[in-house]
């Protein structure tokens, strides 16, 4: 009934996307290390003697490989099948070594860096910057301060390098590479991500953050990140991630893997802003021990679509988990996110909250687990998922999994789904605000669990992407 | 089998700790996926069986035909959501005989002696087919009443045995509730059933359905074990335009009965539907209930009691489509599990894009009363609709409250009297619904006894973590 023709004028939605264009840059590197498209054995077995790893960790890339071919893929969400996964590059590197300094970062990297503001945002309050330019950690500044109290910052496949032990114990121990399909293929083809190690009882002062890009059409990227904090430590870690867009699909298939040990805190934040062409399939997960807490604070605004549900595992008495999720669904794009909490020990507790807007024929899906294990005792969870459709073109789905297999177990769960209330756009109107302005506000009010939790600028930031989202969704 | 899911995707990992204490159940037979049908009764000659040995037309045959092969094409469970919570592992009738001509002892005194205004009928399919052929195979030809893709509800459409047919014409409003009574089959026998409620415009009246244990209750020599039976039955409803019924059903067969209930309604504009549904018995409950909410401003309200205790294994779905304008849903399950008894709740409800105007609702709620029990809740949405007065769904699980039991406690009622009091407490917002005051009587009488026997079990002994 309303289908426009294309040479109407464009909507302000277009306008936008055409906006964000403006940062879709595609710098000519000359990529001096890659694999050829495709994933075979012997792919695998490149990428490992690429790295110099050691014979375990290749032992380790050959049995996921092998479970990746075993494993069908999942049918519970569709789309997935029309990956092909023989047209992707599983490696490339952008430059041969690791950069230290500033200076050394080659400068058409540092262009790139320069859009996405690093310089600027390290100015103020970065802690340290672990800048992934494709499969590669490029640029890694710790500051001093860190190193000092002890604090390991670096990239994965430095950090199995200097660290070998702490790979032993922990690599693939939270997430295994049998645990899905995509953690199998992230275990046979990783490069790059984060790994952390924050010693017992430090307080990390100040977020550590990375910032991720796919650069290079049809380049699959698979960082893996590793964050082990040790008894009574305290750590910040915040990822967001820009893409330029490519008309042909992209993959990202990342791991992350969270050791919170007895008495420690850690905080995740994720500000997912792929473009529209990504397929951003994430297995995120946290072993929260005795008294730890972990929190994800997870939102995904951009992709193609993104699979991903940040889950907790209490496994010490007394752990918390916390996990917030927000999703923005827009046109094409289907948002599938959700969290998990698994509760093994007693007097665990866990809440949930999730946020979803869908518009313009976009899809957001809650898919959650709460699951309260044989001897759990006195875990007290909630979860509370919240949707806002914008338009009737558009799609929300809920579908929370609620397992209780103990006789003391407090938990409740709220879901509803709704429009923007039209009484709170008038009295926001009969104030002064135009309707886009009042559509914004009160979006923003629905999302302020997130925001509030968000560091200032980075607070200001989504807001503003959110505004950008928004405009023209109207009328 | 891709039975892969949110949850199979977590299950797999090493970490140890996911089920520390793996629960042991009795009798588990060997090798056998919790989703393998436990019977195999149901193949092409039983269709032809019941066709030819009934001298039913040739259109009913080839509806029996075309039954089977829909239920040999289809999985147990056609829902990718819920296929890691089916288990019918509890269920062992590979030994069953079906019903063709005869029939369990006790069945068919439900319609002797009924008193009905004009016009209405309370009947069996035979009767029906004999009295109005053209309005029975109108109704039964195709199955448009029953969900294409669920394999047990072709199983009924395909080899029922026994059918009961109610219609209420337009304008008739009945004024004392119809009992349908079903009796389970003798042991070692399947019973597989169809009801078929029609109410015509503005037609109002109300319906119970009893589900009853094989008449007389089979006692068999001391340690010999009662072979399983199998009841399986459809319930259609269609409700014309401002037609309303009522109808609740008392679930209490026997602890050797295996059930499977589809209940399917299509309902018209401004008609209402009340399903009050009370499950008790059996040792494995399968049910699906079915509320299409065709017509604008159609509303149905749906509550459901569970109360489980030995091995028992209630699997109960619930299925909302708001299809018209300005429809209602209403639907509140409620569970209280004893022993280890197990219960998955699951209900999705779907707003399609021509539903303006919805109002939903979907309750879960549950109450663990042993350390070995197990209740599960899926409460999904599925919306197309944004413009709607309420969409929500709400669901906990929570032991005794201990301020209400320390309350009565205080004014002087012992500890397991107020501990009966709060749970069954729980449980009667339901059965406050129901609509007939003497089956409403029986419900409440048929909870204190399960309640007193659940205390008499030895409910403690359940392994505990």
């Amino acid at each position: 009934m309303t289908t426009e023709p294309t040479t109407q004028k464009p909507t302000t939605r277009e306008l936008v996307t055409d906006r964000r264009d403006e940062y879709a840059f595609h710098d000519d590197i000359v990529y001096l290390k890659e694999t050829k498209r495709g994933l075979t054995r012997d792919t695998v077995e490149e990428i490992s003697r690429f790295k110099d790893e050691p014979e375990w960790m290749l032992k380790l890339r050959l049995r996921a490989y092998d479970h990746f071919l075993k494993r069908p893929m999942p049918m519970w969400t569709d789309g997935l099948d029309k990956i092909n996964f023989d047209n992707i590059v599983y490696y490339r590197k952008p430059s041969e070594r690791e950069e230290r300094s500033w200076d050394d970062v080659p400068d058409k990297i540092k262009a790139t860096f320069e859009k996405l503001g690093i310089p600027e945002a390290e100015r103020k309050f970065l802690a340290g910057v672990g800048a992934q330019y494709d499969s590669e950690v490029v640029y890694h500044n710790v500051r001093e301060e860190l190193s000092k109290i002890g604090v390991v910052f670096m990239g994965t496949d430095q950090g199995l390098k200097e660290y070998p032990e702490i790979f032993k114990e922990y690599f693939g121990t939270v997430v295994p590479a049998e645990d899905n399909k995509f953690s199998a293929l992230n275990g046979a083809v990783w490069s790059g991500g984060s790994f952390v190690y924050v010693p017992k009882g430090v307080e990390v002062p100040l977020p550590l953050q990375a910032y991720f890009r796919i650069n290079g059409e049809n380049t699959g990227q698979f960082e893996r990140t590793l964050i082990v904090v040790d008894e009574g430590a305290k750590v910040h870690y915040i990822e967001g991630c820009t893409a330029p867009i490519y008309a042909t699909e992209s993959l990202h298939v990342a791991v992350v893997e969270v050791v919170a040990l007895p008495g420690s805190k850690v905080r995740y934040t994720t500000i997912q802003n792929w473009s529209n062409d990504v397929y951003n399939l994430v297995t995120k997960r946290a072993h929260a021990y005795e008294h730890a807490t972990v929190e994800w604070i997870d939102a995904n605004t951009g992709s193609r679509k993104t699979v991903k549900f940040p889950s907790i595992y209490l496994r010490g008495e007394g752990a918390s988990a916390d996990i917030i999720s927000v999703a923005v669904a827009g046109k094409g794009q289907h948002q599938d996110t959700g969290a998990k909490a698994i509760h093994l020990a007693k007097n665990t507790t866990s809440r949930i909250v999730s946020k979803s807007v869908s518009k313009d024929g976009g899809r957001a899906t809650y898919r959650g687990n709460l699951k309260v294990a044989p001897g759990a005792t006195g875990v007290v969870a909630s979860v509370r998922c919240d949707a806002l459709m914008l338009d009737d073109q558009s799609r929300s789905d809920t579908y929370p999994y609620i397992d209780i297999q103990e006789d003391d177990t407090t938990m409740t769960h709220e879901a509803t789904v709704g429009k923007i209330s039209q009484d709170q756009i008038f009295y926001l109107m009969s104030r002064g605000l135009t309707e886009n302005e009042a559509q914004n506000l009160v979006i923003q009010g629905f999302l302020e669990v997130f925001t509030k939790e968000l560091p200032m600028e980075y607070a200001i930031e989504f807001n503003r992407l959110v505004k950008l989202e928004m405009e023209g969704s109207l009328g | 089998m891709t039975s892969t899911s949110a949850q199979r995707e977590e299950a797999v990992p090493a970490s140890s700790a996911d089920t520390p204490t793996p629960r042991e159940r009795p009798s588990r037979a060997p090798r056998r996926g919790p989703s393998d049908l436990p019977f195999r009764f149901a193949d092409r000659g039983l269709a032809l069986a019941l066709a030819a040995e009934r001298d039913e037309p040739a259109w009913l045959r080839d509806e029996r035909l075309a039954a089977w092969q829909a239920f040999e094409a289809l999985p147990v469970e056609s829902n990718q959501l819920y296929t890691p919570y089916v288990d019918l592992r509890g269920a062992d009738l590979f030994e069953v005989r079906p019903y063709v001509t005869d029939a369990p002892a006790g069945l068919g005194d439900d319609l002797e002696g009924l008193r009905l205004p004009d016009g209405v009928h309370v009947e069996t399919f035979g009767q029906w087919l004999e009295r109005d052929p053209a309005s029975f195979r109108a109704a039964i030809d195709g199955a448009a009443g029953l969900p294409a893709d669920d394999k047990l509800a072709m199983l009924a459409r395909g080899f029922w045995s026994h059918g009961r047919h109610v219609e209420v014409p337009a304008g008739v409003a009945l004024e004392a509730p119809i009992v349908l009574r079903w009796r389970a089959g003798a042991p070692g026998r399947a019973l597989v059933t169809r009801t078929f409620i029609s109410l015509g415009e503005g037609a109002s009246g109300s319906i119970v359905e009893e589900q009853l244990d094989s008449c007389p209750p089979v006692e068999c020599a001391e340690g010999e074990p009662v072979p399983q039976s199998l009841f399986h039955g459809t319930t259609e409803v269609v409700l014309g335009r401002d037609a309303s019924l009522a109808l609740a059903s008392v679930q209490q067969l026997g602890d050797q009965q295996v059930a499977f209930q589809h209940r399917h309604a299509s309902i018209g504009h401004g008609a209402s539907l009340h399903w009050a549904l009370a499950q008790l018995g059996g040792r494995l409950v399968r049910s699906r209930v079915d509320n299409r909410l065709v017509g604008d401003h159609a509303s149905v309200e749906q509550v459901e009691i569970v109360f489980g205790s030995g091995d028992q294994l209630f699997d109960l779905t619930s299925y909302t489509r708001h299809i018209g304008r300005d429809t209602t849903g209403n639907l509140l399950s409620k569970g209280v599990l004893l022993d280890r008894a197990r219960s998955y709740l699951k209900g999705l409800i779907t707003i399609e894009k021509s539903a303006v105007g919805t109002d939903s609702f979907l309750g879960e709620f549950g109450m663990n009363l042993s350390k070995a029990a197990r209740s599960v809740a899926i409460p999904s949405l599925e919306i197309d609709q944004p413009d709607c007065r309420r969409a929500a769904h709400s669901s906990s699980v929570g032991p005794i409250d201990p301020t209400q039991l320390f309350y009565l406690e205080s004014r002087g009622i012992p500890p397991d009297e107020a501990r009966k009091f709060v749970v069954l407490g729980f449980l009667e917002p339901v059965v406050a619904r129901v609509p007939l005051d003497g089956a409403r009587e029986d419900l409440r009488r048929l909870l204190e006894e399960k309640w007193a026997a659940g205390l008499a079990s030895p409910r403690a002994a359940a392994p505990a973590a």
